[in-house]
């Protein structure tokens, strides 16, 4: 990588404000990695505008330079999407964190990319509307964050991702232009530039400001607990809730070792150690009636043989309920120092069947896979804890987790539901797409960024054939 | 030209793919010269398709997608050459209905993909003009939408994946069968209301949802549609999962026993949620004034049966479209233009109107427009200054299809916005002849 102009960060001061680039080493490891350890480079310097017009003028510094350009939300991502592994520098959006309108009579509101996903909620609450999706993460991830990488969260299998939500963006393209997408409710005479932006994980262009449709908030909620004895049978219980037709905003399993994992930790929930899967299940909408939903699915985890269902009466009681869930990630530490967070999706039918294969191919590699998934959606998240010290069970983890992206995809799933592909799953992408696709994604992307100088070296693998030195060796060759 | 691309055509397709010359008729799109489009062709396989347009690269013939033909007018088609249509391909290529999704091809009508998942308690809640007419594959290439986008959005928020044949022959297939991803750039996405610009949809895999128990459609009814404007509002402020609030004239429910203008719910979800929701909204709208229907069950599906109609056999079809709490700016607006029609002697065009409350699009229905260009120019007058209206409150026009004098002086499309080198870039990318759709949101 080549050392930044002399006069670059002059330049860029002089657009932000001299408080606002940093180029100290020290300073600069905080960007070094985002929530997926696995990937370390510090990049060349951090600039943060406070609004477009300072994001403009910072872009067409560094096209003048032909610098690279690395947007950057709040750092939640696992998939290695925002850090500058082609060199250059990361455009941050944590000082564009105001919330510019919102405007209950059309149910939406504008807001500048940095805002964090809860505080927009928290901002249309008075106004009995929310914004819907529910990333995990979503106390600390930003909405230019959550539209980079089209997030999803727990109560997608209702309400949908990310993507339905935007209805238009305000971006700052590679070369310092700025252009409005969609927006206002417009009925645009446009192809959906909108839909194409969301999920193209900081390659098309900076989103600095974002129209979203907010949702009114449902005015009750069931939340149902149950307990199996194996993930087979908690799998069958989802089929057939699913299949009755029933449509419940939430629907999500954690597994054996996970539950053992929450448990040992300060978050235990409650949930018995020796049971081998937990299911939440949640409903919400108009009260009347929802009591009768939850009671149907009660009934099918039952004939599914939970050996026990808990049904929350409050509010806390629900909090209590989803505890477990909601802080499985955080308690995986407790296993071992390293987690490799995976995120394929398969059709819901084919759960039963990856779910032994992945089972199976943890026992061969000898390793240790605690699940959580969306069970609703198909969204798996087997989490494999190791050691990065011990070589060569490091060897194993990714022969292991390389097998079981192959089983996902040959079931008709694909790499990844919503974590995005940054530049730890570029190496799969062949799984998913021919030459002359992924030729279409580098060329879609060159429409936006001629000069391949916005996010480089991310979700597009560069190399026309399959290779085994995927991007992740050579990230880690170079830091 | 005619006699060479019909002969070349010959020489490569399958027997029955090319469509008979006398039935070419009904292929032709607005202003087009009487001997356009040369040919008429519907494979049946996605590799003969996609040789068929690897040659009209080649040679330059102009291609217009279409499935049944029903929107071949609309967006202001230029001529083509050939009309490549897949009606042919009718498949359903994967339905596990535990998984509810399907993946079939882009000629199944929507009418026949119900009847295949409806015994299984699914259906896809798509009531695009046209309605269960329609194929599947334009519905999706159009973004095709009716009431029910209120609750349930459009096809881009159902479509899961689909296979693009690109303007070169270029076989794409984007996203794929599950619900969730996020694999790549979302070029489904970009894809779905393309209008046909981009390649041609071959096949789509799209999530189905479970069939409400109960259907009922509340209608509360006014001699004006004015009258229900606070009605309207309040129906688009609800908190309740409202299916659809669609707010009609006159004449659109004429042949259904209401002649009068109305506002019309459709409740759908379980018995007891759909009947606490009635009895809530007719509490809320009990000041409205007029008479209120409830319809239940099958007059409720069909009334909107109905109005999937609506545009048929339309003179003129334009979609004006604002915030939805510029309602009452829109409905002036459409009322603006009703002298127009009313003030038309021989013998008279008709107007009517019907609007979705909740997303800000009033659709506008001109019946019996004049037939001479001279007698169109107030209204191309009109229309022009609607647009320029609309566009500068934030809103827009799009003139859906019309008379070809009428389309090619106002334009079917608003002002190209600074977005316009992307949307070129684009095209460029998998059309690189530049023969598909021409005219299509003004690209060539």
């Amino acid at each position: 990588m080549k050392a930044l102009p002399p006069n670059l960060l002059e330049e860029l001061a002089a657009a932000v404000g001299p408080d606002w680039v940093i180029s100290d080493p020290d300073r600069l490891l905080v960007y070094e990695s985002d929530a997926q350890t696995a990937h370390n480079v510090a990049p060349q310097a951090v600039v943060l505008p406070s609004d477009t017009d300072q994001a403009s003028q910072v872009a067409r510094v560094l096209h003048r330079h032909q610098i690279p350009l690395v947007p950057r939300g709040a750092g939640t991502g696992l998939s290695g999407g925002a850090l500058a592994t082609r060199g250059g520098v990361v455009v941050g959006t944590s000082r564009m964190n105001k919330i510019l309108e919102v405007d209950p009579s059309n149910r939406r509101a504008v807001v500048q990319s940095g805002v964090l996903n809860t505080d927009l909620s928290d901002a249309t609450a008075p106004h009995g509307l929310h914004y819907a999706p529910d990333p995990s993460s979503q106390a600390a991830c930003t909405i230019g964050g959550n539209v980079a990488e089209n997030s999803g969260g727990p109560h997608c299998l209702k309400y949908g991702v990310t993507s339905r939500y935007i209805t238009g963006l305000r971006v700052v393209l590679p070369d310092g232009t700025t252009v409005w997408l969609g927006g206002q409710g417009r009925e645009a005479p446009s192809f959906d530039l909108v839909g194409l932006f969301v999920g193209s994980e900081g390659c098309f262009g900076l989103a600095t400001e974002v129209e979203v449709a907010l949702t009114p908030l449902p005015e009750a909620v069931e939340t149902l607990l149950a307990i199996f004895e194996t993930l087979e049978d908690a799998g069958r219980a989802v089929t057939s809730i699913v299949s009755a037709g029933l449509l419940p905003a939430a629907l999500e399993i954690v597994d054996r070792n996970t539950i053992k994992a929450v448990e040992a930790s300060i978050f235990a929930a409650g949930y018995p150690t020796d049971a081998g899967a937990a299911l939440v299940v949640e409903f919400d909408g108009v009260e009347a009636g929802l009591a009768e939903e939850a009671e149907k699915a009660e009934e099918f985890c039952k004939a599914a043989g939970a050996r026990e269902v808990r049904r929350a009466e409050s509010a806390e009681e629900r909090l209590a309920l989803w505890k477990g869930r909601k802080k499985a990630f955080g308690t995986m530490g407790r296993l071992a120092p390293d987690l490799l967070v995976q995120d394929a999706t398969v059709p819901r039918t084919r759960l039963p069947e990856v779910l032994a294969s992945i089972a199976e191919i943890a026992d061969r590699y000898q390793l240790q896979v605690a699940n959580v998934f969306h069970a609703g959606d198909g969204n798996l998240h087997p989490n494999i804890v190791f050691d990065r010290r011990d070589a060569e069970e490091t060897r194993r983890v990714e022969a292991a987790s390389k097998e079981i992206m192959g089983v996902c995809v040959d079931a008709g799933g694909t790499i990844t539901g919503e974590h995005g592909v940054g530049a730890d799953k570029q190496k799969y992408m062949h799984l998913v797409f021919s030459p002359g696709e992924l030729e279409v994604l580098r060329r879609v992307k060159g429409v936006f960024d001629p000069d391949g100088r916005c996010n480089p070296g991310k979700v597009v693998p560069e190399d026309e054939a399959p290779s085994e030195a995927g991007p992740n060796e050579r990230t880690e060759a170079k830091s | 030209m005619t006699g060479s691309l019909r002969s070349a055509l010959a020489s490569m397709v399958s027997e029955g793919t090319l469509i008979p010359q006398e039935e070419r008729g009904r292929w032709t799109g607005p202003g087009w010269s009487p001997e356009l489009p040369s040919a008429v062709v519907a494979p049946t396989r996605e590799d003969e398709l996609a040789g068929i347009l690897g040659k009209a690269s080649e040679e330059g013939w102009r291609v217009l997608p279409a499935g049944f033909g029903s929107w071949i007018r609309g967006g202001g088609p230029r001529e083509v050459d050939l009309v490549l249509s897949t009606r042919r391909m009718t498949r359903i290529l994967e339905y596990e209905p535990a998984d509810l999704t399907f993946t079939a091809e882009a000629g199944i009508s929507l009418g026949s993909l119900h009847d295949i998942t409806s015994p299984h308690g699914q259906w896809l809640p798509l009531d695009p003009p046209g309605g269960s007419k329609g194929s599947l594959g334009a519905t999706v290439v159009l973004g095709a939408a009716g009431p029910l986008r209120h609750h349930y959005g459009t096809p881009r928020d159902h479509v899961l994946g689909l296979t693009l044949v690109a303007g070169d022959g270029r076989v794409l297939r984007w996203g794929g069968r599950v619900v969730k991803n996020v694999a790549g750039f979302d070029l489904t996405r970009l894809t779905v209301g393309s209008w046909g610009a981009l390649g041609i949809v071959t096949s789509v895999s799209a999530r189905l949802f479970p069939i409400p128990e109960s259907d009922v459609t509340m209608v509360f009814c006014a001699s004006e549609v004015a009258e229900l404007l606070p009605a309207a509002r309040s129906m688009a402020l609800s908190p309740l999962p409202l299916a659809a609030v669609e707010l009609v004239d006159s004449l659109a429910l004429e042949e259904h026993g209401v002649p009068e203008a109305a506002l019309l719910v459709r409740l759908l979800g379980s018995t007891p949620q759909v009947e606490e929701m009635a009895s809530r909204i007719t509490n809320d709208l009990q000041d409205s004034g007029g008479r209120t229907l409830k319809l239940q069950g099958d007059r409720s599906r069909a009334l909107f049966q109905k109005l999937e109609g609506w545009e048929d056999g339309a003179g003129l079809v334009a979609r004006l479209s604002m915030l939805p709490s510029e309602l009452g700016t829109l409905l002036e607006e459409a009322e603006g233009l009703r002298p127009l029609a009313t003030g038309w002697s021989d013998p008279g065009a008709t107007m009517s109107l019907s609007a979705q409350v909740g997303t800000g699009v009033l659709r506008l229905k001109i019946s019996d427009l004049p037939g001479t260009a001279e007698r169109l120019d107030p209204w191309i007058i009109a229309f022009r200054d609607l647009r320029g209206r609309l566009e500068e409150k934030g809103g827009s026009l799009v003139l859906h299809s019309g008379p070809s004098v009428l389309m090619e002086e106002v334009g079917p499309w608003g002002a190209p916005g600074l977005e316009r080198h992307l949307l070129e870039g684009l095209k460029a990318e998998f059309d690189p002849a530049g023969i598909l759709a021409r005219g299509r949101f003004g690209l060539e």
